[in-house]
């Protein structure tokens, strides 16, 4: 018969090694902040949190390499690579389907970069800082459905 | 909470900077990798601010926090195909960006032997486990509701999750 001693014990070492091994990333509440602090957010913008697709090619862009990442909710699929040029960096962007949509980078401590895609679908923004990066999507232009992603560490 | 919902943005980052350690122990709990945790901790953080105006109770915030986190773990496991890695990760699987690196953290074999085992239990346990780590911020009733257990089913529950533990434990040393 175990005492509740023992499992008191127990749980505190359980608790240390969560707590050692396994607490958020540094950072992690910061990139949250960074990611929830949308000027144009009102009571009448539909925001559409997307998700990232695939986690192990978008590891690879997290560890410094840029690549092709893509990002979906719904029906729209958002294809982004990424090429660096000096400090900086160039995003071409392909969204499905095509239309001419907003589209914002923002990136932390960087402000944001905003174009339009062409009827295909298709955007580049070039000259993007380098850091904690979040996209956002307006459909049509318009500012009633706002599609937002997690941050990504370009 | 109250002020977060008038729009104070400090009042919500101060939200975010005290509970983001709640959703990111009940998005681990739930079998997720690190990377997709945190894309997971972000996404809940968003749709609370499109829920925001209907919690009520200031008191449901924690709650609904862990609610949300699993059922969006679920839907990212689901979107995966089961691609996602599951519990079965193992201490020296966890990623090389852990913050602590494991030799210098797992001084003895003890630990060692103690983590290993602890990722063996049941999803659920892990779970259990986790949540009342965190019993000093997040209630234990709420812990209770969030996970559909009756109040009084927590401690026995923890007490069988922990004998499990102490099997595997065991087991695993050969002691």
């Amino acid at each position: 018969m175990r005492t509740n001693q023992a499992d008191d014990e127990l749980m505190a070492e359980v608790a240390r090694l969560v707590n050692v091994l396994d607490p958020p990333p540094p950072g992690l509440v910061e990139r949250t902040q960074f990611a929830v602090a949308l000027d144009d957010l009102d009571r009448h913008v539909e925001l559409e949190i997307a998700q990232w697709a695939d986690t192990r090619p978008l590891a690879g862009v997290r560890g410094g390499l840029p690549g092709t990442i893509t990002f979906f909710v719904g029906d729209l699929t958002v294809m982004v690579n990424v090429t660096r040029t000096g400090e900086r960096q160039r995003i071409d962007g392909w969204l499905v389907p095509a239309g001419a949509h907003g589209v914002e980078v923002r990136v932390a401590e960087h402000g944001s970069a905003v174009t339009t895609a062409d009827e295909g679908g298709r955007f580049v923004l070039t000259e993007v800082p380098r850091g904690t990066t979040q996209l956002l999507v307006r459909m049509n232009a318009e500012q009633s459905r706002t599609v937002v992603t997690p941050t990504v560490d370009l | 909470m109250v002020a977060a919902r008038n729009g104070d943005r400090e009042a919500f980052d101060v939200l975010v900077a005290d509970l983001t350690p709640l959703v990111w122990h009940v998005a681990r709990g739930s079998g997720l990798d690190r990377t997709t945790a945190e894309d997971v901790v972000q996404t809940v953080w968003l749709a609370l601010l499109r829920h925001l105006d209907r919690l009520t109770e200031p008191r449901a915030l924690a709650g609904w926090l862990i609610t949300t986190t699993r059922r969006e773990a679920n839907r990212v496991h689901h979107r995966a195909g089961g691609t996602v890695e599951l519990s079965a990760e193992m201490a020296e699987q966890t990623p090389t960006t852990d913050p602590s690196p494991e030799h210098e953290v797992l001084r003895t074999e003890r630990d060692r032997a103690l983590w290993s085992a602890f990722h063996q239990l049941s999803q659920r346990c892990q779970e259990l486990l986790r949540l009342t780590v965190l019993a000093g911020r997040a209630e234990y009733r709420t812990v209770a509701e969030a996970l559909h257990m009756p109040h009084g089913s927590i401690g026995p529950t923890r007490g069988r999750c922990l004998n499990n533990l102490r099997s595997l434990y065991n087991g695993d040393s050969g002691s």
